[in-house]
């Protein structure tokens, strides 16, 4: 007999009853007694010197129970590496953008935190600032940090191969230059924060995360605190898209109070706070040369990449990086020359959002399409020909294993009918394409790999700890999916304790999709050695052999003989009776390269797997207003073996309303230092009737290191379906959109650039 | 003093004039299921029915709530029976991190009070003021049209 699978099923989450009925309580509704309400002053100057701050007034309002500033501080900086220590969470001698947290008050009301954060008087000298990418690395800009020279803050630089003498031996070279704006996560969960901290001198935190255990080190560094007694708690998430990835300094601010005021504290973020002062993303400029042979062959890249960081090092090393390696998972790149350059500007700090460079991917795209069409190649054939595959190497030494990169291409054009539309569809609809990998993980020292452990009660029935956190995309269930799955118990017999410092082991944290391969295979390895205890006592007292023994259902049976059976629930009993309860540990640590560093070693194995994906958008363009409208997207994604396929669709989904809709209006936009689109307003935010339908296919890859064969679901597509958006725009109009997004107000300006000379392709 | 009529409960309430019906549902009535996105009517999650029609309770002040009907997602299911929509948005994967949920679900439930057999395109509109930063909202129409098809009695 064999058993029935959890797998491949579109099952209910577990997270969504809560979270239908209003009973799933986020971070802002957190009530704890004798509470008290933060408020944050943030400064009005994008670059400035204080040369003194007055709290005396705030201090002494009714109802104020702490005031502090940056001297409350600890004299500690943030960075994710100790070579980017430069961010002191609250502002010491210097601002560097508006909105910095300059004060904050903790008072019996909002009303009370926020009169009191009015009487604090600072004294400002402002200072030049910086804005573009350009104005800070001129010739005598004002540093912005005095470890910075003409404000560079990282750079990344990888040469492989010999890419001058490959362009030597090119017989076709093309040339770009990209730019595209910064955009924000905009998490519909404004941020907040609630700290508590405690005479015994333990501080527990509820806050949006994607990682506590990396959170919970970061303040216990910085509030020079033990580790064991910084506590990040679960809490429901609204969101993180990668804007939750890093300690954010309304964390510090509210513990900094609650420390002071030795009382539970909590400041929850107004809309315009959350944009002007959580995390922005990068706005970009980037220069690219590709030369190929005449069979399309790609032979030499050559990359400058500018990313404008913002104020502070956030995870610019990764950031810069990033970009570049989503593209040398997919393609060979047998002579390769990058250089990114992270930017210090008077602007918040930038960090990773799952578009990984818009203006890098676009570019890409743009080369690949302008190379096939001098070459007389269909844009999919000279895709296919580029392509890695299973057991080939990137240019920087990563083995790609599992690999359903051609298949993912060739079943997204299928299933578009590309052959029969590119090039050939009526006057301004165009059909475009893009495909791109992603690693699931990369190296972060000790932290690269999950541990889980789980306990079994009485009744046969398991509780699975782990820090797996879970912003929305789904990780809970899959750890309980997993954990079922596994041992053969029903669902509704596994509980979850995750993404809690005290109760949980290391984990990554969900970014970088490691999620499901790395923490998920850590519970499943976990179940795995329930299931050996299990297995142990059972085959003992029914005298069947373990091999031919399996659950389900939460009963042990005989392959051979499902009548010779036991409960799991028995088995429990009787461990408990043999003093030796059952409990599970399982630790997963990826096949990856320990000593490679984003600047200092950028070789080796990044990943233990990669996922691959391709997505094909047909557009409309209306010439009249310049309005790009998507009509059809069709998506082939591998993502190994899908544990939970419509999971896996509302991941696509969402990807197609952020990158695909938010490609053609999401923008932040500035007057100098001022975000001046700072609502739901004015920054246009994707909706329901922009929605273009979504057609799937999911590729099975099985991959042999992912539990049960899975990896990462979807973020690629992310990338891919803006790609294809500004593919699909050239071919409805044949112009190259090289400014993103692709506004109205740019394709007219496009097209009668084009109009006026006379209906010449720019190519 | 104002009176206020929530889930078909009476609440006697001392709050300031200026508060907002969001504010004191939040605060007051601890009804943390209404969900404050914005606080300038832009996004949708503080929607809450108010006589059977959705509103911004982040746009409304609590005064002017009085003497009216006002549902929140906590009073929408009857009897411990989930509402269709709910069951639908639980059973499509309408749902990813819940924040725009509670005020996706009680405007797709006004505008299938108002509409029993919508068009997708129909049940789009419905729910365009509403944002949702994560689901890319096909799986909430998927929801919404199976709700429908339920209250008509075709089961799927
Ligand atoms: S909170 Fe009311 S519309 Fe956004
Ligand atoms: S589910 Fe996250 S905003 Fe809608």
């Amino acid at each position: 007999m064999n058993r029935e699978t959890l797998l491949g099923k579109s099952r209910a989450r577990i997270d969504a009853p809560a979270k239908v009925t209003g009973e799933a309580i986020y971070t802002a509704d957190l009530k704890l007694p004798r509470m008290l309400y933060a408020k944050v002053l943030r400064s009005p100057h994008p670059h400035a010197r204080i040369l003194s701050i007055d709290v005396s007034k705030a201090t002494s309002l009714k109802g104020v129970e702490a005031v502090i500033t940056g001297r409350d501080a600890y004299g500690e900086k943030w960075g994710v590496f100790p070579y980017t220590q430069d961010h002191a969470l609250i502002a010491i001698e210097k601002v560097r953008y508006i909105g910095e947290e300059v004060a904050a008050v903790a008072a019996e009301t909002e009303e009370i935190a926020q009169e009191a954060i009015q009487l604090i008087d600072v004294r400002y000298e402002p200072l030049p600032a910086v804005f573009t990418i350009e104005e800070a690395m001129s010739e005598g800009a004002p540093k912005i940090h005095d470890q910075y020279e003409r404000n560079l803050n990282i750079h990344v630089s990888i040469n492989v191969g010999d890419v001058d003498k490959a362009f030597k031996e090119a017989d076709v070279i093309v040339e770009d230059e990209v730019t595209s704006d910064g955009e924000t996560y905009a998490m519909m969960e404004p941020y907040a924060v609630v700290a508590q901290y405690t005479t015994d001198g333990y501080l527990d935190v509820w806050v949006p995360n994607a990682g506590p255990h990396v959170r919970s080190k970061a303040l216990s560094n910085l509030l020079k605190i033990p580790l064991n007694k910084v506590r990040i708690r679960h809490i429901t998430i609204g969101g993180a898209f990668g804007g939750r990835s890093e300690v954010n300094p309304n964390d510090f601010v509210t513990c900094l109070l609650s420390i002071k005021a030795r009382r539970p504290v909590k400041l929850v973020l107004s809309r315009e706070e959350t944009f002007i002062a959580t995390r922005q993303v990068h706005d970009m400029k980037v220069w690219m040369k590709t030369g190929a042979k005449k069979d399309g062959t790609i032979i030499a890249k050559d990359y400058r990449a500018y990313y404008n960081g913002g104020a502070y090092s956030s995870t610019g090393p990764i950031a810069t990086s990033i970009p570049f390696y989503v593209y040398e998972e997919t393609y060979r790149l047998p002579n390769v020359r990058y250089n990114g350059y992270r930017v210090i500007t008077n602007k918040c700090a930038r960090g990773m959002f799952g578009h990984h460079g818009r203006a890098f991917q676009m570019g890409n795209t743009i080369q690949m399409d302008r190379i096939a069409e001098k070459l007389g190649l269909d844009p999919m054939d000279i895709r296919l020909k580029n392509a890695l595959h299973s057991g080939d190497k990137t240019a920087t030494g990563s083995v790609i294993t599992s690999c359903g990169l051609s298949e993912s291409i060739k079943t997204a054009a299928s299933m578009s009918g590309w052959k029969e539309k590119r090039g050939k569809l009526p006057m301004y609809r165009g059909i475009g394409m893009g495909s791109l990998a992603i690693m699931c993980g990369f190296p972060m020292g000790f932290r690269s790999g999950s541990s889980a452990f789980i306990r079994m009660n009485e009744s046969g029935q398991i509780t699975v700890f782990t820090a797996i956190v879970d912003n929305g995309q789904g990780n809970e269930n899959m750890a309980v999916t997993i954990a079922a799955e596994t041992l053969g118990v029903p669902i509704g017999d596994v509980n979850l304790v995750n993404a809690d410092t005290e109760m949980t082991e290391h984990d990554p944290g969900a970014y970088s999709q490691t999620a499901t391969f790395v923490s998920g295979n850590a519970v499943m390895r976990a179940a795995l050695d329930v299931k050996r205890q299990v297995l142990e006592i059972a085959s003992s007292k029914l005298q069947v052999s373990i091999k031919d023994l399996d659950i389900q259902n939460g009963v042990v049976f005989a392959t051979y003989d499902p009548s010779k059976n036991i409960k799991v629930a028995n088995i429990a009993k009787i461990a408990m009776g043999m003093g030796n309860n059952i409990v599970g540990k399982g630790a997963y640590f990826p096949k990856i390269s320990p000593d490679r560093e984003w600047i200092k070693n950028p070789f080796g194995q990044m990943a233990g797997t990669y996922s691959f994906n391709t997505v094909v958008a047909e557009v409309e363009v209306d010439p009249e207003t310049g309005v790009v409208k998507i009509v059809n997207v069709w998506e082939a994604q591998d993502c190994g073996n899908p544990i939970n396929p419509k999971t896996i669709e509302g991941q696509i989904e969402g990807c197609v309303s952020r990158a695909g809709v938010g490609a053609l209006q999401e923008e932040l936009r500035w007057d100098k230092g001022l975000v001046l689109n700072a609502n739901f307003l004015d920054y246009k935010m994707p909706l329901s009737i922009q929605q273009p339908s979504v057609t799937k296919k999911l590729i099975t890859t099985n991959d042999p290191e992912g539990p049960f064969g899975a990896k990462e679901g979807a973020l690629t597509c992310s990338m891919n379906v803006y790609k294809a958006v500004v593919s699909a725009v050239y071919d409805a109009t044949g112009i190259w959109i090289r400014e993103y997004p692709i506004t109205p107000e740019r394709i007219l300006k496009a097209l009668k650039r084009k109009k006026e000379r006379g209906k010449q392709n720019h190519l | 003093m104002i009176v206020l009529n929530v889930n078909g409960r009476e609440y006697t309430l001392d709050v300031p004039e200026n508060k907002t019906l969001l504010e004191v549902l939040r605060a007051d009535l601890e009804l943390t299921g209404v969900k404050e996105g914005c606080d300038r009517g832009e996004c949708g999650a503080c929607t809450v029915l108010v006589d059977g029609k959705p509103f911004r309770s982040c746009m409304l002040l609590a005064v002017e709530a009085q003497g009216k009907e006002i549902t929140t997602i906590e009073g929408l299911a009857k009897n411990g029976q989930l509402h269709p929509l709910q069951r639908s948005f639980i059973e499509n994967q309408a749902v990813q991190c819940g924040f725009c949920t509670p005020g996706m679900v009680l405007t797709a439930s006004a505008f299938l009070a108002e509409n029993p057999q919508p068009s997708r395109e129909d049940a789009a509109r419905a729910i365009s003021g509403n944002i949702c930063r994560c689901t890319g909202y096909t799986k909430i129409i998927d929801a919404i049209m199976q709700a429908s098809q339920r209250q008509q009695g075709v089961e799927t």
